[in-house]
């Protein structure tokens, strides 16, 4: 067995601080996605989460709150959109696209797919590429897996398939991968060196999280636990001349109890001077261009046994 | 019935005096002269075998994967940066998956310590011994000298007879104390470690089957000041501190960033002092040897 396989799907060591370097001579580069869905849990977006007022809310008030707190900072985000939700509001997405945002998938439904068999997943790909290809007037270039509230895990679902799939689609990054903080690669096939740019995503800066989360009546409404977090990574981030991600979702952020939250936030990373912001495909070409993999994905060779008795 | 209560009620009193009896505290503790407080800083060096054990999803293995390429970096620089020398409790498999950064931390002077071959112990005596052989062997190849210290349930007769003096998995004192076998045999020094004072209980999603709404999700500045408070309670009386670390979780530049913090108010009190296990375990055998081995 490569020693990789079912262990790790990267190489052995992240890229130093001192080895970063971001265009016209930024300190730290600052991503933020902002996710569309609505659905609840692995399932993805159901006739149930489509009638809720607060669905309703994320698509239009909500929406718009948090596109002009990113207007107010002259930052840009890019949008992780189920195919079902431009469908239901195209309009958002040209107006979204408007304002210099990228539009990325986040799947068809925001289901979870990692259970599925090649054929549906590819099918579920195909279908959702050609939706926002037809409302965006160009084929995505990343693809996202996030998580919901009611998932079981925080860090979003993928299947042995998903990044040969994207590859084929033609995607050029996956949106949420963890093994890091700076973007790196995930490996699908470690003879072959295939793999794909990997942004980092971590739930700690996820707003879903934190507001009403897992549902409500949980009593667990901690923005300014969210907010601490956000301003940890960031000033820790940016004294090292890294990398922060943050993730919003309009549905949940927007109302006023939690948007000053992100205002306030917001207003210190515009504060701090050398900030690179960038969307996904942008990052995608610096990191073609300054990272690539023929020379940055570094897989040693395995000296992975296995053994009886051992897990292999 | 009332015979039966008692009977209960005798058993149970022998149950608790023969697993206290395997307990030994050490009288009239103290540190070596100018020594206040005994700071262990320990990272749990697991990364994804623990979430691969539990045959969690890809995702999660990739969480934990962190902890390798990223996370153990970070820490062995922030221990660095500090003059502390910490102990990573490494499963065997590790070695396999980051040998360099293993090779930094030996280089660094961290002590490198027994965390398990695959991170369990088996139930089955032959391939539980097998597990520890492997993980010495893979440790001293990393390491450049066998591993003396472990986290984890393994017997104390066999660590004992694989050269190892100390274990850190237990709570029944403060202070470090000596632990046996129920036989009361096979001695080893236990170095206290507190889920209290462990990061996975406050930033670890999914810990072990944690539901949703029991989420960890803590942000820095709280678990500040719960290390913070743990470490003066024990400063005040001339205690220990274990300090439990995932580089997974630790290794977030969030997280080292608040630890940065920790140890710069450690440092600015007198008397504290931050070795490795094996140096306290070390001390406590030379300078309060256990009644018997």
């Amino acid at each position: 067995m490569p020693w990789k396989q079912n262990y790790t799907v990267s190489d052995e060591k992240t890229l130093l601080d001192r080895e970063l370097h971001w265009p016209d001579g930024a300190r730290c580069g600052v991503q933020i996605v902002v996710d569309l869905s609505v659905a609840s849990g692995p399932q993805g977006i159901t006739a149930a989460d489509l009638k809720s007022s607060r669905a309703e809310f994320g698509r239009a008030v909500g929406l718009d709150l948090v596109l002009d707190v990113l207007k107010r900072y002259e930052l840009r985000a890019t949008f992780a959109v189920p195919a079902v939700i431009a469908e239901i509001a195209p309009d958002r997405i040209t107006h979204i696209l408007e304002r210099g945002h990228e539009i990325a998938a986040n799947g068809l439904k925001h289901e979870d797919t990692s259970k599925l068999e090649r054929q549906d997943e590819a099918e579920r790909i195909g279908l959702a590429t050609e939706i926002l290809r037809r409302f965006t007037g160009r084929a995505p270039a990343g693809w996202f897996l996030l998580p919901r509230q009611k998932d079981r895990f925080a860090a979003g679902a993928i299947s042995p398939h998903t990044v040969d799939l994207l590859l084929e689609a033609g995607y050029r990054y996956l949106g949420n991968g963890i093994a890091d903080d700076i973007p790196h690669y995930w490996v699908s096939d470690f003879a072959a060196r295939r793999a794909i740019l990997t942004l980092p995503y971590y739930y700690h800066y996820d707003d879903q999280f934190f507001l009403l989360f897992p549902v409500a009546g949980t009593n667990l409404e901690n923005p300014e636990s969210l907010a601490r977090n956000w301003r940890a990574e960031l000033d820790a981030q940016y004294k090292r001349g890294r990398w922060f991600s943050m993730t919003l979702h309009p549905h949940l952020i927007g109302f006023a109890n939690r948007l000053h939250v992100l205002d306030e936030f917001l207003a210190h990373m515009h504060s701090l001077p050398g900030l690179w912001n960038p969307t996904g495909a942008e990052i995608a070409d610096h990191w073609a261009a300054n990272y690539p993999q023929a020379t940055h994905l570094k897989l040693e060779q395995s000296v992975w046994k296995d053994y009886p008795g051992s897990l292999s | 019935m009332t015979t039966a209560l008692v009977r209960e009620i005798a058993e149970l009193k022998a149950v608790a005096q023969h697993h206290a009896a395997r307990h030994e505290h050490i009288q009239g503790f103290h540190w070596p002269e100018g020594v206040r407080i005994a700071v262990n800083f320990t990272a749990d060096f697991d990364a994804m075998l623990l979430r691969r054990l539990l045959n969690e999803p890809p995702m999660q293995l990739a969480k934990g994967e962190f902890g390798g390429r990223v996370g153990i970096w970070r820490l062995i620089e922030l221990f660095d940066s500090h003059g502390v020398k910490a102990t990573i409790f490494t499963p065997g498999r590790i070695c396999e998956l980051f040998p360099q950064a293993l090779r930094a931390a030996v280089a660094s002077g961290h002590e490198i310590a027994d965390h398990m071959w695959e991170h369990r112990v088996p139930k089955e005596a032959d391939l539980e011994e097998d597990h520890l052989l492997k993980c010495k062997a893979a440790l001293t190849a990393i390491a450049g000298r066998p591993p003396v210290g472990t986290r984890s349930h393994h017997s104390a007769g066999l660590l004992r007879r694989e050269g190892f003096i100390y274990t850190s998995e237990g709570e029944a004192d403060h202070l470090p104390y000596y632990t046996r076998d129920a036989n009361g045999e096979n001695c080893l020094v236990n170095l206290p470690f507190h889920y209290g004072i462990d990061d996975a209980m406050y930033f670890s999603f999914a810990w072990l089957a944690s539901g949703n709404e029991a989420q960890r999700l803590a942000d820095p500045d709280k678990v500040f000041d719960i290390f913070w408070n743990a470490f003066w309670q024990q400063y005040r009386q001339g205690g220990y501190l274990n300090v439990c670390l995932h580089p997974f979780i630790s290794g977030r530049a969030l997280r080292t960033a608040m630890l940065d913090r920790l140890i710069t108010r450690m440092k600015s009190l007198p008397g504290v002092w931050f070795p490795t296990c094996e140096e306290v375990a070390r001390y406590c055998l030379g300078k309060f040897p256990p009644r018997t081995a």
